[in-house]
């Protein structure tokens, strides 16, 4: 009974140190300027959605680099996972020498600092004129994320009993039946997931969107916000930046929000105990 | 028209856990597999369903040589321990699911998945999720899947260790009954020497790989080939006397008779079974096991002793069965 308040204050105190910051910028965004410097003074005018009006019809408006990230996004999970599955499927049922050397390969390019390669990177986006292009940036992103998303994906399928795929074969499911009626729907729980954190890495990422996209009407969320934040050497724009973060965050909650149901449920509950 | 496994092996990394295995089975015949776990029994199964390659031999149903058939093509109906059942669809999706990918047109589909629950008294468990349902349930679900391949072969595999021993009894004659409607080979494979004895027409005993005799209960019962099957089959266990010149007698629990005269025992223990008992004795032989009727009483001084036809004698060092 004694450790209840203990863990409720940890509780309070983890949860205010990750929403802390968040909180901040919603707050900051829905503040004038004059709050923002001076935030004890007594004003009148301490709430606006100025910096949102301004965000939203700038040129061109925010709302342009949301649906770019949401492209560049969905196209990058769909590659990713196009490739990853059949991959992931072929390693865990695969076995010998060259299964070996692939898997420590994956991991050995997950554990890899991607940011070592942007240069080389562009310069191939460079040579094959894949610059300004949005669905060219999902190339590099579907890539990137390989290593990570197989790993996920066959630790999926490992765990998925023997017994179900043998019974569909001999059920006379050929390979694709097989993967199509049985095994993905039953790995879907860790597709959403592997699908979430490839998103979230096309959606966060930095050094490529920068080097690739020149085109301001094209560009990422992430280097859009760069440009606000640093518009003008004399002064910072904080409201219109926050406002800017809180738009961009919005997808990605509703996003973990809608997938998390499929987390949670217990697909393969049942499947094979007595 | 038959099952036929002529020669069968499998090798892996080296040693054969699978070898020199002949068997027929015919049409409407239910042939048990049983040895102890390891012995190969499920890797013939595997086998016989394309699951696994065989190393050597051949397999032919009805005639044709099968064995480099891909799984797929194959024709099996195979229950698993474990019943691989589809735990995202729900019992009917998972009877259906084969017929949609081998062409099957909807309608007909509809019908053979409501015959079949009925065959197997399901229909109200149709829409449900194999979660829902109890071990003897989704263990019917697991046969009807097998029924509605329409299979040349049927191969199940221990496919009642996970209930319990009531349902088990009360499943066995629905089991026989159910895979033996179609006339078609079936493979059981336990390794409970009793389920094989009360379900099997003839029962096929396993050992590292090996066939140690193939014949009907009675039979294996009766005139076991090896001392390992005498062991095996019949519950009291066997007694096996010490060797005496390179011969193992072994005489089952039931001949054993109180004869003046005879071997003396000290009683250590008494078991009932409800219409008979078993003593565990102990003597200059070793612990006998003797099986007795529930109104004999223990006498003050217990002698036992046997017919010398109702010995069992195997040469001590092959442990094979010797005649005369």
């Amino acid at each position: 009974m004694k450790t209840l308040p203990v863990r409720r204050l940890l509780i309070v105190l983890l949860l205010s140190w990750s929403l802390g910051p968040l909180l901040w910028q919603l707050y900051t965004s829905f503040s004038t300027n004059e709050a923002l410097i001076t935030p004890f003074a007594n004003i009148d005018h301490r709430w606006t959605l100025n910096h949102y009006k301004d965000v939203l019809t700038g040129n061109p408006p925010f709302w342009r680099y949301l649906i770019n990230s949401l492209i560049v996004g969905t196209g990058s999970t769909i590659l990713t996972l196009c490739i990853a599955t059949p991959a992931a499927y072929a390693i865990t049922r695969s076995r010998g020498t060259i299964t070996n050397v692939a898997q420590t390969m994956l991991i050995v390019a997950a554990l890899f600092p991607y940011v070592l390669l942007f240069l080389a990177l562009l310069e191939v986006a460079r040579s094959l004129h894949l610059g300004n292009h949005l669905l060219a940036l999902t190339i590099p992103y579907a890539a990137l994320s390989q290593p990570l998303a197989i790993l996920l994906l066959s630790a999926a399928f490992r765990d998925l009993p023997i017994d179900l795929e043998d019974a569909a074969r001999l059920e006379g499911l050929g390979l694709w039946s097989r993967l199509r009626w049985v095994l993905i729907p039953l790995i879907a729980p860790a597709t959403a997931s592997t699908a979430i954190l490839v998103f979230l890495f096309a959606w966060n990422e930095y050094p490529i969107a920068l080097t690739w996209l020149s085109d301001s009407s094209l560009l990422t969320l992430p280097v859009a916000m760069a440009r606000i934040a640093g518009s003008s050497i004399y002064s910072v724009p904080y409201g219109a930046y926050a406002a800017a973060t809180v738009l961009g965050s919005i997808p990605l909650i509703a996003l973990v929000l809608i997938f998390q149901k499929s987390i949670v449920s217990g697909l393969t509950s049942g499947a094979v105990k007595g | 028209m038959s099952l036929k496994l002529n020669n069968l092996g499998r090798r892996i990394d080296g040693r054969w856990i699978l070898r020199h295995l002949d068997l027929e089975i015919q049409n409407g015949e239910c042939l048990a597999l049983v040895g102890a776990s390891g012995c190969g029994k499920s890797t013939t199964l595997r086998i016989i369903a394309g699951l696994d390659q065989a190393d050597e031999g051949s397999i032919t149903i009805d005639g044709t040589d099968v064995t480099s058939t891909a799984a797929v093509d194959r024709k099996v109906g195979m229950v698993f321990q474990s019943y691989a059942l589809f735990p995202h669809l729900s019992v009917a999706a998972n009877l259906e699911l084969g017929l949609k990918v081998r062409g099957v047109a909807p309608s007909e589909r509809q019908q053979r998945v409501r015959q079949v629950l009925q065959l197997v008294q399901l229909e109200e468990r149709a829409s449900q999720k194999p979660a829902q349902l109890s071990g003897g349930q989704r263990q019917r679900v697991a046969l009807a899947r097998a029924l509605l391949r329409d299979p040349l072969v049927y191969l199940l595999d221990e496919p009642m260790s996970n209930l319990d021993a009531q349902l088990r009894e009360e499943l066995r004659p629905e089991l026989r009954r159910l895979v033996l409607r179609d006339q078609k080979p079936v493979i059981y494979v336990t390794h409970d020497q009793h389920e094989a004895m009360a379900i099997a027409d003839r029962i096929a005993v396993l050992k590292d790989g090996q066939i140690e005799q193939v014949a009907n209960p009675i039979e294996l019962y009766k005139h076991p080939a090896s001392l390992y099957v005498a062991e095996f089959i019949g519950r009291p266990q066997i007694n096996v006397l010490p060797p005496e010149q390179g011969v193992i007698k072994a005489i089952r629990p039931e001949a054993l008779k109180l004869q003046a005269g005879g071997i003396a025992c000290e009683l250590l223990h008494r078991e009932w079974l409800g219409a008979s008992q078993i003593w565990q004795l102990d003597s200059r032989l070793g612990p006998l096991r003797m099986h007795v009727g529930s109104e004999q009483t223990v006498p003050e001084s217990i002698q036992v002793s046997w017919a010398p036809e109702q010995e069992h004698r195997f040469n001590a060092r092959s442990g094979k069965r010797l005649t005369a």
